[in-house]
């Protein structure tokens, strides 16, 4: 119905302080306002902070190192196009830029999959809430920490994507709630249900690839 | 609070994130409940070790975003990756503030890949360059079709600015596609100088008309020929054995024996005379 004001929101969540505080967003937010003043070197000091984490997002939900690099390319030349050409500096000044690059990587990677492959995983809907069942890391050599990460790798790689981008979100980049919720576009109350279900489901898996538990 | 409440607030609590009143709620349910006490440890757990998955990228896409530039002959050449993004006869610090302006980028100067090079002296040399890497992905709308429309002009031809209007699908903006053809970033490479007016003659060129000619006729280009049907008002010739009309400049034209040669003032004559336009150089819209 009101698809103008819902629009609004969403344009004005991008805007705001808040999200800003963040240890990350914290020199984000002058970094914005320097690349669109075409400062020297404040591209390059974008790239360089927020490259990694980003690829490690698009990798979450692609599961593919290729595409991962290409979306963060893409992303890396639209930030930059939107922020010197679309946006004036009172906006760029406003923007909450780690959401803001995070999405852009979001939705990137998102059409991305939707263009490779036709078939959609379980949604993160309908599993159950009850106790989580703690996860016996194993104090071993060095080869079997490495076999333990191939394990968590591939029991990732079974989950549904919306949990895959959570996982990383949350527990890898280490996001607020607040942050996630803009990320993402959905409460931060949703989010907290999805985090905690998402976790389930790692374990799960985990479980079924034959890491011991305790029960 | 329900247990069920908890366990979805436990990752919450761990950074403080939750509101005061529900916090406090949490917390005192931990207290009793051995069940969603003992989660708090499982999420703990498993937050920590799944960061060991963060995985990096193995080469930064700094250098596919990185904006350089380089003195080829005469010339200052801007380029990303494997692509040409400007070209200014001026000096170094004029590159560096057009670019800025034009693209919004710094740049720094690093050597110029070798193929880019060749290309880039060849078409500074007048030779033939097919297909030149141009990087025009980030210029606007109408600048992008028109720039890229150009390259399809073959070497020792010439177009009306006209003809470039209508081929990017906006018959009604000669003025416009004439301000971004006078604006070319990429001169010499992308072939600017191969656009003459409509009412004959070779026109304006950003460096001066002498020059336009002179990079005319080091392409073969008969200037002299172009003015002289400039001034008789034609601007299609066809032949009489073929039935076909073309740009007096097109390979197929050129080719037309003298006696078999019929000037045309417009086209619509010409279709009129039932000549058909040329599929090559299409002086009507296909």
């Amino acid at each position: 119905m009101h698809a103008t004001r819902v629009l609004s929101i969403m344009k004005n969540s991008w805007t705001g302080g808040e999200a800003t505080g963040q240890p990350a967003g914290g020199a984000g937010e002058n970094l914005a306002v320097a690349v669109h003043r075409c400062e020297a070197g404040a591209f390059e000091r974008l790239i360089d902070q927020f490259e990694r984490p980003l690829f490690n997002y698009a990798h979450g939900i692609l599961q593919n190192a290729f595409d991962a690099q290409e979306v963060v390319q893409d992303a890396m030349m639209r930030a930059h196009r939107a922020l010197t050409r679309q946006y004036d500096e009172a906006r760029c000044a406003a923007l909450a830029l780690r959401p803001w690059l995070f999405r852009t990587v979001r939705n990137l990677s998102l059409n991305k999959r939707r263009s490779k492959r036709g078939t959609l995983e379980q949604p993160l809907e309908n599993f159950d809430d009850g106790r989580l069942g703690p996860f016996l890391s194993r104090q071993g050599s060095e080869l079997e920490r490495k076999e333990e990460v191939e394990l968590l790798r591939r029991a990732m790689s079974l989950l549904p994507v919306d949990a895959r981008e959570l996982i990383v979100l949350r527990f890898m980049e280490e996001m607020s709630y607040a942050e996630i919720a803009r990320t993402v576009g959905q409460s931060e109350a949703a989010l907290r249900g999805k985090v905690f279900r998402s976790l389930k489901l790692l374990r799960d898996a985990l479980e079924q690839k034959g890491v011991a538990y305790a029960m | 609070m329900q247990c069920r409440s908890v366990l979805t607030r436990i990752d919450a609590l761990r950074t403080h994130e939750l509101p005061p009143i529900e916090e406090t709620a949490v917390e005192s349910h931990l207290k009793t409940c051995r069940s969603c006490g003992a989660s708090v440890s499982d999420v703990d757990e498993l937050a920590s070790v799944v960061k060991a998955l963060t995985v990096a990228p193995t080469r930064s896409c700094k250098s596919e975003c990185a904006d350089s530039f380089d003195r080829v002959g005469d010339v200052f050449v801007a380029f990303r990756g494997s692509g040409i993004r400007m070209i200014s006869t001026g000096n170094a610090d004029d590159l560096r503030a057009a670019y800025a302006k034009r693209y919004g980028r710094a740049l720094e100067q690093a050597p110029i890949p070798e193929p880019l090079r060749r290309q880039v002296e060849a078409a500074l040399e007048g030779e033939g360059v097919d297909a030149p890497r141009v990087d025009l992905e980030e210029l606007r709308d109408l600048e992008h079709d028109v720039l890229q429309m150009l390259t399809r002009i073959p070497r020792g031809q010439v177009r009306t600015y006209a003809w470039v209007a209508r081929q990017v699908g906006r018959p009604r903006a000669v003025r416009a596609v004439a301000n971004v053809i006078a604006r070319n970033v990429v001169p010499f490479v992308v072939p600017c100088h191969r656009v003459v007016p409509s009412v004959g003659g070779i026109g304006n060129y950003a460096f001066g008309s002498a020059m336009k000619r002179a990079l005319l006729e080091r392409e073969g280009v008969d200037v002299e020929e172009l003015e002289r049907l400039g001034r008789q008002h034609v601007r299609y010739v066809g032949s009489r054995t073929t039935h076909i009309f073309c740009f007096p400049t097109c390979s197929d034209a050129r080719r037309i024996r003298e006696e078999n040669r019929v000037p045309f003032r417009d086209a619509d004559d010409a279709l009129e005379d039932g000549f058909r336009p040329c599929r090559k150089c299409q002086p009507v819209a296909a």
